[in-house]
């Protein structure tokens, strides 16, 4: 009922949706909400039209691709540091700490600083990306995040020139994580990029999603999101950033290389031995459609790997 | 009336193996029915399917070792229903994988099944359990006789197929073994102690150390 008006509702073709835009759009579906179903809602308190995240799904991703609901954002994560079940992590992860909370950024740089949590919601513009997640386990979702561009926090404290890779580390908490001292896992968890990578303005510190904190199961309270790579480089719940000369470890990369690269860029051109790449399940439909080239954003950060054979460096 | 109580509970036994198979089945029905089939349905029903069809065939191949060590010939009488509730569940998996998953699109389905190694395996384990299945009437048996017996003896290849795609099927690195593979080592190691038990030494010395054990207790009254 309430997700027929937003389908009429012309798409914007940034690949990026400012917020302003975005918040204007959803007042004003709002208000044809309140226009709309206001004959069909005469009985109900007027909070009812009130957007609870979940029960509202505003506006789509640049390519029209409508958001994924709430509850699969937040109830269907990989965070193996509490369990390989997707479906439990938000149960086993509710009572995560994460206040306080400090993100170290050392290594190769001019400025090394320890950011707490609130120096990081604001000390940086909270704003709204609204991203295509591809897991490399053959599904997708469509998300509204709130963060910044990891550039701005990375200007601040200034890479050196020998910088040329960002190394990022996961809390790990045994006593909060169940699956913490697993030896099937070498955590913590670790992921990297490469420093032009890190500094394109596509690549964010998430803080938030559909306007909230962000719950514990997707990373809280900071994590990046990258969206043309597999969801697994999007690390989650970051303890500390470093700038190094050389290509750091990664975790699935270190578990098995010839499976997950370090790029880990999204191409349905290189396969997985276990999931079909080329065809994806987005979370909420039935059947497959198809993979794009880098998620959809090859126009904005193909130039970033000119000249690299994709299929042996995937 | 020792000799019917006993009668009694094999068939007591036998009405829950096979209450006990169509529970999952039952179970998906409904959750399908509720919506609660969690947010990726396919993979959901996939795993679910996956795993019974596992559990089934470990069960059924567990019967002749069981029947042997225990001095239980009844048991021998399960082999074949839970056999054939393995190579069930594994039809559902596939049908799953093939008509949900895939919208029965065939050139997309063989991309899978060419490129993929375990869905290579996971096929001819599949079709070994169908053809099994097919084969598993009682006048078949008869007019085969020793061929049947050999074809039946193929179970033990569909099982170690089955394996080999179920610790394929999670995400880890098999041979560091750093990954998902608590569930799939339980399966193989099921699977080592079948084989273990069917190396007529070890069955013999167990059969003989159970009926020690199992000797009544002196009357105390
Ligand atoms: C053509 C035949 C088959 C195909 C195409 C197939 C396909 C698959 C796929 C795609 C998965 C991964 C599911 C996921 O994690 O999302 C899987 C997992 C699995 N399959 Fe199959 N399979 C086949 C045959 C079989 C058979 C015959 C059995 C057992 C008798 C079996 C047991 C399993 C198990 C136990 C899993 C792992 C479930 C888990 O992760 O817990 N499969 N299969």
């Amino acid at each position: 009922m309430e997700q027929k008006p937003y389908r009429s509702i012309p798409i914007s073709p940034e690949e990026i949706t400012p917020k302003h835009l975005y918040q204007t759009r959803r007042q004003f579906l709002k208000q044809m909400g309140i226009v709309g179903l206001g004959a069909f809602l005469a009985g109900c308190a007027p909070g009812a039209l009130e957007s609870t995240p979940g029960t509202a799904a505003p506006g789509s991703d640049a390519l029209g691709d409508a958001l994924t609901d709430y509850d699969a954002v937040t109830g269907y994560c990989n965070f193996y540091e509490f369990t390989t079940n997707k479906e439990t992590v938000d149960d086993l992860a509710q009572d995560f700490i994460t206040q306080p909370w400090s993100v170290t950024v050392d290594g190769l740089v001019e400025n090394p600083r320890t950011f707490s949590l609130d120096e990081i919601l604001s000390g940086f513009e909270q704003e709204e990306r609204i991203y295509r997640m591809r897991c490399v386990e053959g599904w997708s979702m469509v998300i509204p995040w709130q963060g910044f561009p990891l550039h701005k926090l990375l200007e601040e404290v200034q890479p050196t020139d020998e910088a040329r890779f960002v190394a990022f580390t996961s809390a790990l908490v045994p006593g909060q994580m169940e699956n913490a001292n697993s030896d099937l896992f070498p955590f913590p968890y670790r992921e990297g990029l490469r420093l032009d990578e890190a500094m394109h303005d596509l690549t964010i510190l998430a803080t938030g999603l559909y306007d909230e904190p962000l719950p514990p199961q997707n990373g809280a309270p900071v994590r990046l999101v990258v969206p043309w790579k597999y969801g697994f480089k999007s690390i989650k719940s970051i303890v500390r950033i470093s700038l190094v000369p050389d290509q750091p470890p990664t975790l699935w990369n270190t578990i098995a290389p010839q499976e997950y690269g370090f790029y880990a860029n999204v191409n349905p051109n290189v396969d997985h031995p276990r999931w079909s790449q080329a065809t994806e399940r987005r979370i909420g439909e039935t059947g497959r459609r198809e993979t794009l080239f880098m998620n959809g954003y090859a126009e904005a950060v193909g130039s970033l790997y000119e000249g690299m054979d994709l299929t042996e460096q995937y | 009336m020792v000799k019917r109580g006993k009668a009694g509970w094999q068939k007591w036994l036998q009405v829950f193996i096979h209450a006990g198979a169509w529970l999952p089945i039952a179970y998906l029905v409904i959750s399908a029915l509720l919506n609660n089939l969690g947010f990726n349905p396919v993979e959901t029903v996939m795993r679910f399917t996956g795993r019974a069809a596992v559990i089934f065939l470990l069960l059924s191949l567990t019967c002749t070792p069981a029947a042997q060590v225990f001095k239980l010939p009844w048991v021998k009488k399960f082999r074949k229903p839970l056999g054939l509730y393995a190579a069930l569940y594994a039809g559902l998996h596939f049908a799953a994988f093939a008509i949900w998953d895939y919208g029965f699109n065939l050139p997309l389905i063989w991309s899978e099944i060419a490129n993929k190694p375990f869905i290579l395996l996971g096929l001819a384990a599949l079709v070994i359990l169908l053809v099994l299945a097919v084969t598993s009437f009682k006048t078949i048996q008869r007019k085969w006789g020793k061929g049947w017996v050999w074809l039946h003896r193929l179970v033990y290849a569909a099982a170690l197929l089955v394996i080999a795609h179920y610790l394929l099927a999670v995400k880890g690195d098999l041979f560091s073994l750093q990954g998902a593979y608590t569930a799939p080592l339980i399966a193989a190691g099921v699977l080592l102690v079948v084989f273990l038990l069917r190396i007529p030494v070890i069955y013999r010395n167990l059969k003989k150390w159970w009926g020690r054990s199992s000797k009544p207790e002196p009357d105390l009254d």
